[in-house]
């Protein structure tokens, strides 16, 4: 039986009459990497805020690994979980190892943590520089650093890539697989389609607080695709077909036989197209 | 309670080299000197005035600097950070005011010998003053859990400076309008008390109650420094 590393069952948050999760339910198995995709603004990092105990819920259940969320404050509790937001500070004014230094010693790490988090987020080079020389994709890096040095049980990343340029992007995705098959699981906030569909097993989509749609990212594709297939021919003309249609079969082996296909295309939705047919509004 | 040497002394090093970066910051703590020499210069030997600076150093440098350290640290989102370690309450709270603790007894320090002051009984003065350091420490990290950027903290410690600094001289208006004998249950008024005392060779009872006051200050504010960081470990 697979243990759950978070458990949320009809969790809604209202900050006074605004209400910016209502009645969420899902379970993210241990190492899973699990994408919570929304827009600005669905309730992404409220949620994040609830699983690390910086929110309580207004009403439902969310455990973190086996425990009530709100026991994530316990100091004990904090060492079993990374997190990396947008409101994840550093010391300008110490060196990028100074700033890893301070929390591999809070969390009582050997000195090889920070070599090996620097290397995670390919920033061996920068180590003496301080903070504020950086710019803003390697700040994001070394917050990412700082979140993964004690390699927790669980990592909360709120938009890990957003700053970061493609070659970086790639190598923090290389990283977290890497940490995600020595078992950590991960809980990932995004509204890039692309980064969740590389990294994630399965994702949930958010729109207005309310999950309007969860599951592995090939299982909603097929789940929401018209089962339609594009075959343009070399004169130019375009011609949709249903694959559950049996006259397609004998059009396309028409087609082959006069050797006039010059591309065939399965018209399979994108992540951010499922999301757009689910919600009606776009994920940006 | 949850406490840990490692951590406390993590993040005292850590704020060690913010603060000695930190010019706008550290420049306050050479302010004390500037008026004590300025005072001895001048041939004023009065209990009251080496207070007046006294008082003015603890405002000044230690409810300033603690304030603006806790208000930098909320500005710059790491105080969250902090919080979000497994680093307890207690570590955090007594890191973060072991620097200005050490900074505000070497502080204090070389502006007594500035100002000349040879106080009767060094030991209880020294007591005297450690108590004040942990309710100015308390005050100012009071303040800077309330504001949000640096600049709000400093405007925010101007009322500490003048209520604990200048509260005790309204003292001598007390006999024209009683109401103004309040101030002498300040702190501040207390430790000016306890000082003269110490040159008249005060009643022990006496001593006692001074120090009884300042140590309710120093408890009831360390309370609320302690309560308001609870409520600032969340948002809602």
């Amino acid at each position: 039986m697979t243990m759950a590393a978070i458990e949320v069952t009809n969790v809604k948050k209202a900050f006074g009459t605004f209400t910016a999760l209502e009645d969420v339910s899902f379970t993210i198995n241990k190492g899973e990497i699990f994408g919570f995709l929304g827009p600005s603004g669905s309730g992404k990092t409220t949620m994040i805020k609830i699983l690390t105990a910086q929110l309580e819920q207004t009403a439902g259940e969310a455990r973190v690994l086996g425990l009530p969320s709100i026991d994530m404050k316990k100091s004990e509790n904090k060492a079993r979980f990374g997190i990396l937001t947008d409101n994840s500070g550093l010391y300008k004014r110490l060196t990028v190892e100074e700033n890893l230094l301070l929390f591999s010693n809070i969390y009582d790490l050997p000195k090889s943590a920070i070599d090996e988090a620097l290397e995670f987020v390919n920033l061996t080079d920068a180590r003496k520089k301080k903070v504020s020389e950086l710019s803003k994709g390697m700040i994001q890096r070394v917050t990412l650093a700082r979140a993964i040095m004690h390699k927790p049980d669980l990592l909360f990343l709120d938009e890990p890539t957003s700053a970061l340029d493609p070659v970086n992007t790639r190598h923090i995705y290389n990283g977290l697989r890497k940490l995600n098959d020595k078992g950590t699981t991960i809980f990932l906030t995004t509204h890039d389609m692309t980064e969740a569909e590389t990294l994630c097993n399965r994702v949930a989509f958010l729109h207005k607080g309310k999950v309007r749609a969860i599951g592995e990212p090939a299982q909603l594709k097929h789940q929401y695709s018209d089962h339609s297939m594009t075959v343009e021919l070399m004169t130019g003309e375009e011609h949709i077909l249903q694959l559950d249609d049996h006259t397609a079969a004998v059009k396309l082996s028409e087609w082959m036989s006069e050797k006039s296909i010059l591309r065939i295309q399965t018209n399979e939705p994108t992540l951010g197209d499922i999301f757009m047919q689910v919600t009606g509004s776009d994920l940006q | 309670m949850n406490i840990s040497m490692k951590r406390i002394q993590a993040i005292f090093m850590k704020d060690y080299k913010e603060f000695s970066r930190n010019y706008a910051i550290s420049i306050m703590v050479f302010m004390p000197f500037i008026l004590a020499l300025f005072y001895n210069k001048m041939g004023i030997n009065t209990i009251d005035a080496y207070f007046m600076t006294i008082n003015l150093t603890l405002a000044m440098v230690t409810a300033f600097i603690q304030s603006c350290l806790i208000a930098e640290e909320k500005e710059s989102n790491t105080l969250r950070s902090l919080m979000m370690s497994p680093a307890s309450i207690a570590d955090i709270l007594i890191g973060k005011s072991s620097l200005v603790f050490s900074i505000s007894a070497i502080v204090l320090a070389l502006t007594v010998y500035l100002l000349g002051y040879k106080p009767a009984n060094v030991l209880v003065l020294a007591l005297a003053l450690a108590v004040s350091i942990v309710f100015y420490i308390a005050v100012g990290t009071i303040c800077g859990l309330f504001t949000k950027t640096v600049m709000e903290a400093s405007v925010a410690t101007l009322p500490v400076l003048v209520i604990f600094s200048f509260g005790p001289m309204v003292l001598g208006l007390s006999e024209k309008y009683p109401i103004a004998g309040i101030a002498e249950w300040l702190p501040s008024a207390q430790l000016i008390l306890l000082a003269e005392g110490l040159e008249t060779a005060m009643p022990a009872k006496e001593v006692f109650i001074s120090f009884a006051v300042m140590i309710g200050w120093t408890i009831a504010a360390v309370v609320i420094a302690s309560i308001l960081y609870k409520k600032r470990m969340t948002d809602d």
